[in-house]
């Protein structure tokens, strides 16, 4: 696949961007500050975009991404409750809303029987509301607080890596790779999920299992971004279409492809995010107002 | 030994029972037809038999092994599944929706190897479809895309091919050709079952029909034994005229409007 080599360029010119660009001097401390940016900006783009990728192949439709399924809202609203508890964004807090609202979605779905996949959506997105309203109840109520949920919100790559938090990231880091790597072991599958639960089944795939597997896995890996940089948007979404005109069907390709796509975007969003204004916008703010009308044109094209 | 053995299969969607007590097994290397009304459990009981579905109550045996004890995978070397139609979510080319069939060859990260290719060239060319390898799947009439299914069941290498309504949407001559490639494979050694609302095809090509009727097995035998005018007038509600196939000793079903 020589497609990769462009993209991988296209990769590492948005992280040589990344670091030089800025309205700061480029001193050692600004490089540093810029270098965990880059850090968590691949780490979080890289799993959303994949994420997008794997859920979409999974439920078979282009409008799933991890805020369709209700993990990421319910990530920003564990989030949100931890900022108002501890006036400060704590991991666990948004990984434990991501698998407690991932998990109630699938319950649902499950209770129902039937197709699990249609009903799948229809629960996210329904939690996905509830989890938004909760949230601006908290920030109603936190008032002080509202400044750093509404980040947390739109998603914001910030955070310092210094001595005291730097086991943390790289473990979540780690975890995250491992994560990826296993979801990474069904390419096959996606591919033949493409054509329908029964001829899935009919080639000896267990469903019911696997989108059990799937979707607590991607439910995990969207908890860790979002406690990480919060919950931005239309990068799995957007990402892992691009990933699919480029690098076609095959889930052994546009997978990982999507990783490095995601990356990319997020980088070259988060540098837009730093320059378009005086005060740093939400990254988030930025992967919309980039990514919508390159959708557009992609999909009108 | 039987292919298949099917003894007193229940199923229910809900709480509607659509399959009631039905019994009835393929032999080896035969060619049977499942035929009856709309809604006649038809395509329910195939799913059951591939392992698709669970039955309520009942078991199934494949070549003398419990279903339930057969893995997953394991099931898909030994019994392949054509659907009545199949709807490709992602525009893959022919080729690779044929390798898809080895999959229940493959562990999880294995590269596809050289037995895989051959057999996926040797489906491609037994189902006709050699000439459209390249092609993306979508970009296919659906007489094309049923054959490029076929082959990727083929692909799978099975014992046993299990097909719902291939020919329904088809026009004369992709349906000829679909069932003249199922005659093909059985005097090989295929054992085949397939449903059929074309009772004139069912019985012209299968050896033995299971008429279904209302989630239950209304009767079973030769299409010579099965098919009459009472029976199918008991069944489907319809006045037919039967007579003998020209060059065959089956019959076939002719409509009878009504006044002439």
């Amino acid at each position: 696949m020589n497609k990769f080599v462009p993209v991988i360029l296209i990769f590492l010119l948005a992280i040589f961007v990344s670091i030089m660009v800025g309205p700061a001097q480029l001193t050692s401390e600004i490089i540093q500050l810029r270098l965990s940016r880059v850090i968590l900006g691949i780490f979080a783009g890289g799993i959303l975009a994949f994420c997008g990728g794997v859920l979409q192949g999974l439920f078979g439709n282009p409008l799933v991404e991890p805020y369709t399924l209700g993990s990421a809202s319910g990530a920003a609203l564990g989030g949100s409750i931890g900022i108002l508890l501890f006036g400060t964004i704590s991991p666990l807090f948004a990984f434990f809303g991501s698998l407690g609202v991932g998990f109630f979605v699938f319950t649902v779905a499950r209770i129902e029987g039937g197709l699990l996949r249609d009903r799948l959506i229809l629960a996210g997105v329904v939690m996905s509301f509830l989890c938004s309203s909760l949230v601006m109840i908290i920030m109603v109520m936190g008032g002080r607080e509202l400044y750093e949920i509404l980040y947390l919100l739109m998603g914001y790559l910030g955070i310092i890596i210094n001595a005291e938090n730097r086991l943390f990231i790289i473990l979540m880091i780690v975890l995250s790779a491992v994560l990826m790597l296993f979801l990474y072991r069904y390419h096959r599958e996606l591919d033949i999920i493409s054509q329908g639960l029964e001829t899935a089944a009919g080639l000896g795939i267990d469903i019911q299992k696997f989108s059990v597997i799937i979707f607590l896995i991607t439910s995990l890996l969207i908890g860790l971004t979002v406690s990480l940089v919060g919950a931005i948007g239309f990068v799995g979404l957007v990402i892992p279409h691009i990933s699919k005109l480029l690098f076609g069907p095959k889930h052994l390709y546009n997978l990982p492809a999507s990783f490095i796509l995601g990356a990319t975007f997020l980088l070259l969003a988060d540098t837009v995010s730093r320059i378009i204004t005086v005060y740093e916008l939400p990254v988030g703010v930025v992967t919309s107002l980039i990514g919508v009308p390159f959708f557009i044109y992609l999909y009108r094209k | 030994m039987e292919a298949i053995k099917a003894k007193n299969i229940y199923f229910s969607y809900n709480t509607k029972d659509v399959i009631k007590n039905v019994s009835f097994s393929l032999e080896q290397e035969e060619f049977l037809g499942i035929i009856g009304p709309n809604g006649a459990g038809k395509s329910t009981i195939l799913r059951i038999l591939c392992g698709i579905l669970r039955p309520k109550t009942g078991d199934i045996f494949i070549f003398n092994k419990d279903i339930n004890d057969i893995d997953k995978k394991t099931l898909a070397q030994k019994i392949a599944f054509v659907p009545q139609e199949t709807h490709f979510a992602l525009n893959f080319p022919v080729k690779d929706i044929v390798l898809m069939g080895r999959f229940p060859y493959l562990r999880a990260f294995q590269r596809e190897g050289r037995k895989d290719l051959e057999a996926t060239k040797h489906a491609l060319a037994y189902a006709q479809v050699v000439e459209f390898r390249k092609r993306p799947i979508n970009s296919l009439s659906s007489g094309e895309r049923q054959r490029v299914v076929l082959a990727r069941a083929l692909a799978q290498e099975p014992e046993i091919l299990i097909l719902d309504e291939p020919t329904s949407h088809l026009d004369l001559h992709h349906q000829y050709a679909i069932m003249e490639l199922l005659k093909k494979l059985n005097t090989e050694g295929m054992s085949i079952i397939i449903v059929n609302h074309d009772l004139n095809l069912a019985s012209l090509y299968c050896q033995r029909l299971v008429l279904m009727h209302k989630g239950c097995i209304f009767s079973k035998g030769t299409p010579q034994s099965l098919i009459n005018e009472k029976t199918l007038n008991d069944v489907y509600k319809t006045e037919v005229k039967i007579i003998k196939h020209p060059y065959k000793n089956v019959p076939q079903i002719f409509f009878h409007p009504k006044g002439e």
